[in-house]
């Protein structure tokens, strides 16, 4: 009974959190278009629903009644599993997001599905999982779009990844704890003890390769449409696609949704008397104005040169993380002694 | 300096704030279906035979337009109007659209001012066979569009605005004054919300 009753709850937290995230996703990409025409002079979906609301439906509907399309020369197996691969570790990292002080409707403790004490090593060491479905989703696709896609995506993960996680660096120095649920705890009572006082350089850089990580304009070299068709996922249609176009979002909101546990405290409102306000509400709200800081930078930057994303990452964004992690371990062993 | 500016990225904070300001900008989309463009009197669309004001053909079935058409589209079958000898008619007329490049040509030969092109530029159609027009057609697209086939005629110098053909007025039939269309107009449609989220996205606007 104990057990049925522990599975339930956390199936039924694993369905809420997976239904507010793939909601998410789907109206993600009605605002990226939306915003997107605002910024340049357009309406954008106006079609489906009052102002277009319901065009994320109507798109998933599309995808889902599509051919499925292998290409005769593709290795088969891989090709097919190379989606969930990506999708996968989009959507699991947010088991250790904390959303809520607690979630006390369901006699709960903490507001988080598992409150792993290494979360942030979790995220990450997922995060380098989904480099395989895209690299395999390339390589498998036998075309050379495909191939280069994947490759570009391969290099430039790993040097993005790098510089995004001695950013976190600092705040793991400022908090001394790896659980996000214990990061947020730290950064309690008003917005001036969020981390991006301490760590605004550290946010920075964080922002800029967590852009890169995600494969983002103008970091979108796996899928620069001009250069290379649709990058990785050229050969792929109909759900198979979709779950790319998934992973792509959900991998988005992930980081935003991390940017804002490490480095905007969380769940915890900007002032005391906010508090009536609901932890996940500010969670959310936190979220998405990064999400629109996405797109912002969707709207204005074009897309740079790979050789200048390389440089960029190695001989930019490391050194500076570098810097910010000795003065933050200074700066502690100052403060502590 | 210049390394204060790439600190701040200085560039890159500018380019982001003009964009912010320019999502606050009105959009400048038509929503085509729902809202249409007002469409120049000049506007080639699909071509139309028209009638005098006693219902009488005008076509007196000379064959000029058939001669000065570049795409051998129309096709004249003469004859005499039965009981008036010397009086002619178009006994048969025919316009392939579907080969019409819309050049106007037909209507600048025409004597007597009979041809005038109408305002549709919706034409598309399920069977090509609906696209070949007859007199019948023809007629019938110049009595729906008789005002547009006469702003036409106007636009172009062919006539004063009575379709009285007039010696000379054609001399600057390519002269067109300026003209401003201003907004585009709402147009019926089916769908109610969507229409009224529309109209107030419009007046807006
Ligand atoms: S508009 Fe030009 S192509 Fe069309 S029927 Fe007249 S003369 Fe021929
Ligand atoms: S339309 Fe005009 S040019 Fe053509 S046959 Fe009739 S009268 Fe002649």
């Amino acid at each position: 009974m104990e057990l049925a009753m522990t599975v339930g709850l956390a199936v039924f937290q694993i369905a809420i959190v997976m239904g507010v995230v793939l909601l998410s996703v789907a109206y993600m990409t009605y605002a990226e278009r939306k915003v997107l025409s605002f910024m340049q002079d357009r309406l954008g979906p106006m079609e489906v629903g009052p102002y277009g609301l319901l065009q994320p439906i109507a798109d998933g509907l599309k995808l889902f009644f599509k051919e499925d399309i292998i290409p005769s020369s593709a290795n088969k197996l891989i090709f097919a599993i190379a989606p969930i691969i990506c999708l996968v570790p989009a959507l699991i990292g947010f088991a250790v997001m904390p959303y809520n002080e607690t979630y006390a409707a369901f006699g709960g403790e903490a507001g988080v599905i598992s409150d792993l004490n290494v979360g942030l090593l979790y995220i990450l060491a997922f995060a380098s999982v989904g480099t395989y479905g895209v690299i395999l989703a390339g390589w498998s696709s036998n075309s050379k779009y495909a191939m280069l896609g994947g490759l570009r995506c391969g290099a430039q993960i790993i040097s993005y990844e790098l510089a995004l996680g001695l950013s976190i660096v600092g705040v793991l120095l400022l908090s001394g704890s790896l659980s996000l649920r214990e990061i947020t705890m730290a950064q309690d009572g008003g917005f001036w003890h969020w981390n991006i006082l301490l760590q605004p350089v550290a946010f920075v850089t964080y922002v800029i390769s967590a852009v890169a990580e995600t494969n983002r304009l103008p970091f979108d070299m796996p899928e620069a449409e001009s250069e290379l068709v649709a990058g990785f996922f050229t050969e792929y249609t109909g759900m198979r696609f979709a779950f790319f176009f998934l992973a792509e979002y959900a991998n988005m909101i992930l980081v935003c949704c991390l940017a804002s546990v490490l480095f905007l405290g969380g769940y915890e409102a900007p002032m005391e008397f906010l508090n009536f306000i609901p932890g996940f509400i500010w969670l959310a709200i936190k979220t998405w104005a990064l999400l629109f800081f996405f797109i912002w930078i969707r709207g204005t930057f074009p897309r740079v040169r790979f050789d200048q994303l390389m440089k960029f990452g190695w001989k930019v964004l490391i050194p500076i993380t570098l810097a910010n992690i000795l003065f933050t371990a200074l700066g502690v062993y100052i403060y502590n002694n | 300096m210049g390394l204060m500016r790439d600190i701040f990225m200085t560039e890159l904070m500018g380019g982001m704030k003009l964009v912010f300001l320019q999502m606050f900008k009105p959009s400048c989309t038509l929503q085509y279906p729902h809202v249409k463009h007002n469409v120049p009197d000049g506007y080639r669309g699909l071509m139309s035979l028209l009638r005098y004001e006693d219902g009488s053909e005008r076509c007196v079935g000379c064959s000029l337009c058939e001669a000065a058409c570049p795409s051998n589209c129309i096709k004249v079958v003469s004859d005499e109007v039965p009981g008036q000898p010397l009086v002619r008619y178009a006994k048969e007329y025919y316009l392939d659209i579907t080969r019409c490049v819309f050049c106007g040509f037909c209507t600048e030969a025409c004597p007597v001012d009979a041809l005038a092109m109408t305002k549709v530029y919706e034409a598309s159609v399920y069977d090509r066979r609906e696209l070949m027009f007859d007199k019948h057609k023809l007629y019938e697209l110049g009595e729906a569009h008789l005002a547009d086939g006469k702003a036409y005629l106007l636009a172009h110098n062919m006539d004063d605005g009575t379709l009285n053909p007039t010696e000379g007025l054609g001399d600057n039939r390519y002269e067109f004054p300026p003209v401003d269309l201003g907004e585009g107009v709402p147009v019926p449609t089916t769908v109610g919300l969507t229409r009224e989220a529309l109209e107030a996205e419009v007046a807006k606007s």
